[in-house]
């Protein structure tokens, strides 16, 4: 095991030297990329990246140029897990008949898959289960941004309900998407998997400290990011952060670790918890829910966001 | 360290299992696979060699073909030896990552146990899902026997993983008359499999930290256009002379001969059936009959390398016969079949055109008889005779009901 | 880079981030001191994408690196805990150093791309 990276403040992290770069072609104010570094400034590790169909990976990697300064392989939408997964074995069985390569020799890369939620919720989910349930040492990280953004905005089965998407738009008869998000990280959870957590960029030391846990953990681990999507959820570049901060405050995205499948903590509580209401007002997605006919659902939205947190709450109590 | 495995001079096998042992013996890194008939005892006898301490590498079971290639295409990208076994509809299901495979230039050995494609379901053999593959950018090798799917297993490691190919590779056999059929095969020892195999050579491991790498990039209309086409001069110009190198260098350890393109009874042939498979066994057999019988001087041709297409070898083959069948085992859907069109494209191209006709026959696993063989060089001596087609040129045998014939 | 013919490409459209072997992983070695391929992002430019830049007052920074943490381009420069400038290679203008800089006044603010460093440092606004 390597040594963890000592951050405990934010200068100590200022101090990272990035391994992704700029001048990719993300949107202006993208959390991904903010995700992005903060996981891979969390250690000083050799890595080996994966990522699938997405806009992390038609941003990152369009001919001729790479934004990534570690091995990265793409392959399709739905199997950046399984991916990662080979290159692991590969990792394993090269290492046990002592060929891996002299630079490879003694030292322990980290394998991370990057996939968003279209890819990881909906196309990506068996993959990712098989992975889970073999165990691999690998992390993969969900960036959940509750759209397919790179398509241009269809729902997945991460849309919360009454988001307007194009495939669910809110219309003179409808509030847009009449499905729940899927709960993705209880799933996760009952695979059995050591590790399992909730992050978002604007908590930056939660994050830090979830993912060092997490490439301390030997098997699989899943993380699941809140990327709040400026093109998308429809609001300015300059408020990526703003938003995220109504969504922890509000704990609309609560974040949480479940460790072996059962032991639930809570790792952020708001000081001042926000109305739902002010998350959704400041985004252009949930618009049509302040009409008149479409309001009860904000007072819905109020009611399910309390009785998870109350579920959460009670979760971490009976330690069960 | 792996146990080494003690062979007798001739075993009993099967063509499952001569495949699987020269997957054994080729020291794989690591097989990503998933169960499918009539290729699962592939995957089943990897697993007991591993069991019993045969192996050291990694055995990944996944979920699905389409997460047994992913697997593969990660892992081989990460830098090792990989290899895989599937048929028919798990062959369809892997079928996007393939292009991924071949385009990321990384050289898996795939061994595939053809099976019909459904609806309607069926688990026997026929060549749909080799065709399938044949716009894939995999290098394909055909097996008649189950010696020979020993044989070119072994080798597609050699030729796919020479650092100037860096292509992926199939391995064909046929269902179950290959596969689940034992007949004596004379293997090499694991010391001699592994010195002719050779070590992997690693060309831009992810695993390589000195080196990082990007895989799978975007490319678009300013970038995608080259890089198909030189994946394409790749397979047209360097997967020949390599072959033909690996056959001799092959020939030399074990005096088995093996040509791009196989011919039989060729030299003054007027007549010739063109097919792959299992097929070419009984062709073979019934040409030498009817030569001895009937005087019909009749031969056989068939490629041994499907993909790239050997266009220059079988015009050589076929450029002095009058009449040529190419029997395609697989459902064309609405065209000639694909050997057909193949053959017919290279033929287009001689002085001496022969007459080229297509017979569609074995779907599903339906029996290839000798009487089939016979019929056909029959009325391929019409067409020779008469220097033009006496029968419609697409004919479909051994199928009940009313004839069906096109064109 | 300048397009290259079908016959000058690396088979499998592999790409390399670097053009030397690395001794260290690129997590140790400061962007400065690394021998990026120019094939890696890093060599290219987006500068053109912005509408706003954002400028960077040293006086009024306290050096708490919300900024340099929350910056999606890579486009904070800090160095030895401290915040040195912005990459104008590299930021797209998005804002978010600007919305997260907590001095008053801010020590990042939008400034029309026309407009001089200096002459924005001139105009910056006083505390409120």
């Amino acid at each position: 095991m390597s040594e963890m990276k000592k951050i405990k403040n934010l200068k100590d992290f200022s101090t990272s030297a990035d391994r992704f770069e700029g001048a990719n072609l993300l949107c202006p104010g993208c959390a991904h990329s903010i995700i992005v570094r903060e996981i891979l400034n969390a250690t000083n590790d050799p890595l080996i990246l994966s990522a699938a169909t997405g806009c992390l990976e038609v941003c990152t990697a369009v001919y001729p140029y790479t934004s990534w300064d570690n091995s990265w392989i793409h392959i399709g939408f739905e199997n950046a897990s399984t991916a990662i997964a080979g290159a692991e074995a590969m990792y394993k069985a090269r290492k046990r008949k002592g060929k891996l390569p002299a630079s490879c020799e003694g030292k322990s890369p980290k394998f991370v898959a990057f996939g968003g939620d279209g890819a990881t919720y909906d196309i990506g989910f068996q993959w990712i289960s098989g992975c889970f349930e073999r165990g691999h040492d690998m992390m993969y990280v969900c960036l959940d941004n509750e759209v397919y953004a790179n398509t241009g905005g269809q729902r997945s089965s991460s849309t919360p309900i009454g988001a307007s998407t194009v495939t669910t738009p809110a219309g003179r008869v409808s509030y847009g998407e009449k499905m729940m998000k899927k709960d993705m990280l209880s799933i996760m959870a009952a695979h059995g998997a050591p590790y399992v957590a909730q992050v978002a960029p604007n908590k930056w030391k939660d994050m830090v400290k979830k993912i060092q846990k997490g490439f301390a953990t030997e098997g699989p681990v899943f993380i699941n990011a809140m990327s709040a999507c400026t093109t998308e959820w429809k609001f300015a570049p300059d408020d990526t952060i703003a938003i995220s901060d109504l969504a922890t405050d509000s704990l609309v995205f609560p974040l949480y670790e479940i460790e072996n499948g059962t032991k639930l903590t809570i790792t952020y509580r708001p000081k001042n918890k926000v109305p739902v209401r002010d998350y959704l007002g400041a985004q252009g997605r949930f618009k049509h829910l302040f009409k008149p006919q479409y309001e009860y659902l904000i007072d819905e939205w109020q009611k399910m966001v309390d009785a998870r947190w109350e579920y959460l709450q009670r979760r971490e109590e009976a330690s069960v | 360290m792996a146990e080494k495995m003690e062979l007798n001079e001739v075993e009993v096998w099967d063509g499952n299992m001569a495949a699987s042992q020269a997957l054994r013996q080729a020291q794989i890194d690591v097989v990503a696979a998933y169960p499918i008939t009539p290729s699962t005892p592939v995957v089943q006898n990897y697993g007991s060699f591993l069991a019993n301490g045969y192996i050291d590498g990694e055995f990944v079971l996944v979920e699905s073909e389409h997460a047994a290639m992913s697997g593969c295409v990660g892992a081989a990208a990460a830098g090792g030896r990989v290899a895989t076994a599937t048929s028919s509809q798990g062959f369809a299901l892997m079928s996007e990552v393939l292009y991924q495979a071949s385009g990321m230039r990384l050289p898996i050995v795939l061994v595939v146990v053809n099976r019909a494609l459904a609806a309607p379901l069926n688990v026997n053999g026929d060549h749909s899902d080799m065709y399938m593959g044949r716009d894939s950018g995999w290098i394909q090798l055909d097996a008649f026997n189950a010696q020979e799917a020993y044989d070119m297993t072994l080798m597609a490691f050699r030729i796919g993983e020479d650092p100037e190919i860096r292509l992926p590779v199939m391995s064909h056999q046929d269902g179950f008359i290959t596969s689940h059929t034992a007949e004596n095969v004379r293997p090499l020892s694991d010391d001699e499999a592994y010195e002719f195999v050779g070590e992997y050579p690693a060309v831009n491991p992810m695993l390589d930290l000195a080196n990082p790498v990007t895989y799978g990039v975007q490319t678009e209309e300013d970038w995608h256009f080259e890089h198909k086409a030189r994946q394409h001069h790749d397979l047209m110009t360097k997967v020949f002379g390599k072959v033909e190198e690996v056959f001799a260098a092959f020939e030399k350890k074990t005096g088995r001969k093996y040509n791009i393109v196989e011919k039989y009874d060729m030299d003054d042939a007027d007549v010739a059936i063109v097919a792959l498979g299992t097929t070419v066994e009984t062709a073979k057999m019934v040409a030498e009959k009817l030569r001895k019988e009937q005087g019909i001087k009749a031969g056989v041709v068939a490629p041994r390398l499907f993909r790239p297409w050997p266009h220059k070898q079988i015009i050589e083959a076929l450029q002095n016969v009058k009449a040529v069948a190419c029997l395609d085992r697989s459902s064309p859907n609405g065209a000639m079949g694909a050997l057909y069109n193949e053959v017919a494209g290279s033929l287009y191209q001689c002085e001496n055109r022969p007459v080229v006709t297509n017979y569609i026959y074995g779907l599903g696993g339906r029996d290839f008889t000798v009487e089939h063989a016979e019929e056909i060089f029959k009325e391929l001596a019409a067409n020779a005779e008469a220097g033009k087609p006496t029968t419609p040129l697409q004919q479909f045998i051994g199928l009940r009901g009313p004839k069906l014939s096109f064109y | 880079m300048k397009y290259l013919g079908w016959d000058e490409l690396i088979p499998g459209a592999i790409l390399f981030s670097f053009s030397e072997e690395m001794e260290k992983d690129a997590s140790e070695i400061l962007p400065e001191d690394r021998p990026y391929a120019e094939t890696n992002s890093h060599e290219a430019y987006v500068g053109d994408w912005r509408v706003l830049k954002p400028v960077y007052n040293r006086d009024l920074c306290i050096d708490c690196q919300f900024c340099w943490i929350y910056c999606p381009d890579v486009s904070i420069i800090s160095r030895d805990k401290k915040m040195i400038g912005v990459d104008y290679d590299h930021c797209k203008g998005c804002g978010i150093c600007v919305e997260v800089c907590p001095t008053n006044p801010k020590s990042l603010l939008m400034f029309e791309e026309r407009i001089d460093n200096d002459d924005a440092l001139a105009q910056w606004p006083e505390k409120e």
